[in-house]
């Protein structure tokens, strides 16, 4: 497909489901009212709920989407695995844990910015322990392996330190680490979410050319004249951002940097810098159009959206193992 | 006289003698207490010396509105092991408390009554004098006991402009609705609970926009616990909650008085109505 | 351009891969890299392209490789490793347009001149007609082919290949030669490792022989496929003959003596 067509195709389908995510909650305003509130004013009640509920998840949502599709389809390019995911791998369980121990233990004094700074330092430290175990041995299983064993011990020590925290909420709340949630989010959380985010996509961006070289493996690129350590670098510190990030607010989402970047590779030339761009637009679809499941699928409750992109993508996940059994092995 | 002075001396000596070969306890069986809500009634019912150990949850102050009592008694963390160790005639628990701990007990030929929680203010004087018969002492079960029930026939309607209403608010967005004894104790203090109101019942998610549409009067927030971060204290500070200018939020003074029932809950149900002045107009309430 | 290498040593894993190679290296000419499995051919051709750190120095018509940035090495070295690696099934023309990366770099679109290059490569090499299959599909001459016209698409002065033959069927050998005479004769430095003498005596215009990581022979086939030396450095004997195209040479058999050894 056209290349302009696939990005405005994207692009359409993200803000449809964004304005459809503002009309969707519990308290059932009209549309009109619902848009004339979120911009002009008027109904005061109407306005608290669209510009302080409302709008900051459907705008997470789609920061949210974007960053995973965006890393996903940057660490495939890197890693040339299109398996590799950061919740598969464990990147995303790594934040959550960062974000647990410097927030819960009260090390960084209780500070908003434990919580992003810890997710970071987590998922940081995953990619490159991937990173060194994928340099070593390249193929597909030792690196889904390492992931899901990654992914698992950051999911039991997450358990641990907030089992072992004073606060009697504390141990409940390991399911908004492990399943992610978007509920009652604020836009403090996404003025805090934006710089890093933007920050990591411009590091991925960077290294997208370095990727396209990759294709033709280490050596091929070396020789078109690729920097693959400084790819590496922005990929890591990029991958760190927009799930660190991410995982900070919402805890840890998972698949969505999976489904889209396969979705959407046949539609383009296949090369990585290519792909990021409507992996990102389709991912801030995918997340939205989740989030929108998760509070309208069982009346009067509300599932943790890490349960909907977990139900879609593990099946898929499943399904792209054993038809590529042939490739992978 | 001499004789007769050690004859007053050899009984006092004797009857001292008893008191001390029997114990400490002059009447009723000595208690282990397994639970929270079982703690705090037997403190207030038992004689110095009757109860063995409380849970260690009598002395969280979140939990527990005796919490500074409990430091006088041993505490165990309800396992079989420990009341083994005490050996006491009777052990008290809550029925969703540590099942295969209480069915050992049994086994083991222990006495074990269990108590389910409150969850509604005319239950509790029947708590207390089933708790006092069971301690042998229904004088002070009695008492305490009617003291509450006329506390309550006592509460006379709130003389305001309407009847206010109010909702408790807790972590991750969870109200407590129809079937609690916050909600009991919230009627009995002539408020209106939203969550019941609106068909919430138990401890349910509340949706945050369902606050703001119809904004209550007052919302009673959860403590946050110092010096232990969690999430759950993220909701103190959602920015709604700060712009809906009606409504009065805040902490209660007593978190743990609608944990359990006893007589702490009355207390609760005043404090309760003595907020209301302050949220709507109304004629000074008597009877608190 | 001319390459020139001096005192080129390298040590892999604790062995002497290679013991202070010299060699120069001109344009205009395909130059042929022989010798056996583990001579250090694959390591000498990494050196001179760049990709492998070495004692000794490498340079340029006087300028030194060691101090250029990649990009700029980039731009007058093409290399083209042994190992064909495709990592995802991209179409033929984005795989050779890969090779203009060192000139576009960060700009997102190519030019028209771009265009032309990478059109004129997939000519030489004739892949046009598969221009829209994806690169995994292909077989291995046609990715052979696909490869190297990615090394020309880059369009350097120097062109670096390991055993860009090998594998493919005897057409597609010898029309990968004549590619790379082609390119020779448009003043290109021209540097090529073969298994196949006789590819090798034919179609290059200088050869040069390994052994152990040294040389053991350099000049223009006549000179260097001699019975002694195709004894010495192979350890076979042949039968070689010239014919009006140029030389030709068969294999024939183990030299009496080295029965038995490598």
């Amino acid at each position: 497909m056209n290349r302009p067509r696939l990005i405005t195709m994207l692009a359409v389908l993200g803000i449809a489901v964004f304005v459809l995510s503002l009309l969707i909650g519990p308290a059932r305003i009209g549309p009109v009212t619902s848009i004339e509130a979120l911009i002009a004013g008027g109904n005061e009640a109407a306005m608290i709920i669209m510009r302080e509920i409302r709008l900051p998840r459907a705008l997470l949502a789609v920061l949210i989407g974007f960053s995973l599709g965006v890393a996903g389809a940057a660490l495939q390019g890197l890693l040339r695995n299109p398996l590799a995911e950061p919740g598969i791998i464990g990147i995303s369980a790594s934040a959550s844990l960062g974000a647990v121990l410097l927030f819960y233990t009260g090390l960084a004094g209780a500070s908003l910015l434990a919580l992003p700074a810890g997710a970071l330092t987590g998922a940081a430290l995953c990619v490159l322990v991937l990173l060194v175990i994928s340099a070593a041995q390249a193929s597909t299983i030792t690196l889904i392996l390492a992931g899901v064993a990654l992914a698992s011990l950051a999911g039991a020590l997450t358990s641990l330190v907030l089992n072992l925290s004073p606060n009697p909420y504390a141990s409940y709340e390991i399911i908004f680490w492990l399943l992610g949630s978007l509920k009652d989010r604020t836009m403090d959380h996404v003025w805090l979410v934006i710089p890093l985010m933007v920050v990591g996509w411009a590091a991925l961006w960077a290294s997208s050319r370095t990727l396209d070289a990759l294709s033709l493996g280490e050596e091929g690129a070396s020789g078109l004249g690729a920097n693959i350590p400084r790819a590496r670098v922005l990929v890591v510190c990029g991958v760190a951002l927009c799930v660190g990030a991410a995982t900070a607010v919402s805890g840890a989402i998972g698949f969505i940097g999976l489904i889209v970047p396969h979705l959407v590779r046949p539609l383009t030339n296949r090369l990585p810098s290519q792909l990021l761009l409507p992996a990102g637009l389709g991912g801030a679809a995918l997340l939205t159009i989740a989030d929108i499941v998760a509070r309208t699928i069982i009346p009067d409750r509300e599932l943790n959206v890490g349960v909907v992109t977990a139900l879609i993508g593990a099946p898929f996940f499943l399904w792209l193992v054993i038809r590529s059994r042939r490739e992978l092995f | 006289m001499k004789q007769f002075g050690k004859r007053i001396w050899t009984g006092a000596l004797a009857a001292a003698g008893l008191l001390v070969s029997t114990g400490s306890v002059l009447s009723g069986p000595s208690v282990a207490s397994l639970n929270v809500c079982t703690d705090q009634l037997a403190m207030l019912l038992a004689e110095p010396g009757q109860l063995k150990s409380v849970s260690n949850l009598a002395r969280d102050p979140t939990l527990s509105s005796l919490h500074e009592k409990a430091l006088q008694y041993p505490v165990n963390k309800g396992l079989a092991e420990e009341v083994l160790v005490a050996k006491p005639d009777l052990v008290v628990t809550g029925t969703f408390s540590l099942h295969n701990t209480t069915g050992l007990l049994s086994r083991l030929g222990f006495a074990v009554e269990e108590f389910a929680y409150a969850q509604s203010v005319e239950t509790i004087p029947a708590d207390i004098r089933r708790m006092g018969r069971l301690l042998e002492q229904p004088a002070r079960a009695g008492a305490m006991a009617s003291r509450f029930e006329h506390d309550l026939a006592e509460l006379e309607p709130l003389a305001c402009s309407r009847k206010p209403v109010a909702l408790f608010y807790g972590a991750r967005g969870v109200a407590l609705g129809k079937g609690t004894l916050a909600h009991s104790a919230m009627q009995a203090a002539g408020f209106t609970n939203m969550a019941a109101e609106r068909g919430y019942e138990g401890v349910a998610a509340f949706p945050l926009e369902l606050l703001v549409q119809d904004p209550p009067d007052l919302i009673i927030l959860p403590r946050p616990t110092p010096g232990a971060p969690a999430l759950a204290d993220e909701i103190l500070s959602h920015p709604v909650l700060k712009k809906l200018k009606a409504t009065v939020t805040g902490s209660f003074s007593r978190p743990a008085s609608l944990s359990c029932g006893g007589p702490f809950t009355m207390q609760a149900i005043h404090e309760l109505r003595d907020l209301a002045p302050s949220l709507l107009p109304c004629r000074k309430a008597s009877g608190s | 351009m001319q390459l020139s290498a001096s005192s080129i040593s390298i040590s892999l894993s604790g062995r002497q891969v290679l013991k202070g190679v010299d060699l120069g290296l001109e344009p205009g000419q395909v130059t042929g890299l022989l010798g056996p499995n583990g001579a250090g051919k694959s390591t000498l051709m990494r050196a001179l392209a760049g990709q492998l750190a070495h004692q000794g120095h490498v340079e340029i018509d006087g300028r030194a490789i060691a101090g250029m940035s990649e990009v700029e090495r980039a731009r007058i070295i093409a290399w083209l490793p042994q190992q064909r690696v495709l990592s995802w099934p991209i179409s033929v023309q984005a795989v050779v347009e890969l090779g203009r990366l060192p000139w576009h770099g960060w700009r997102r679109a190519m030019s028209q001149a771009d265009r032309e290059k990478c059109a004129a490569a997939m000519d030489l090499l004739d892949v046009t007609g598969l221009a829209r299959r994806p690169a995994t599909e292909l077989s291995g001459g046609e990715q052979a082919r696909v490869l190297m016209a990615r090394a020309v698409a880059q369009d350097t002065p120097v062109l670096v290949a390991d055993e860009p033959a090998s594998g493919l069927d005897p057409a597609h050998q010898i029309s990968m030669m004549a590619a790379l005479r082609h390119l020779a004769g448009q003043g290109r430095t021209v540097f090529v490792s073969l298994h196949d003498l006789s590819l090798a005596a034919r179609w290059c215009d200088r050869l040069i022989l390994m052994k152990d990581g040294e040389i053991a022979a350099d000049g223009p086939p006549d000179k260097v496929m001699t019975d002694a030396t195709l004894r010495d450095v192979y350890g076979i004997s042949a039968r070689i003959g010239r014919d009006e195209c140029g030389l030709w040479l068969a294999p024939l058999g183990l030299t009496e003596g080295e029965m038995g050894n490598g």
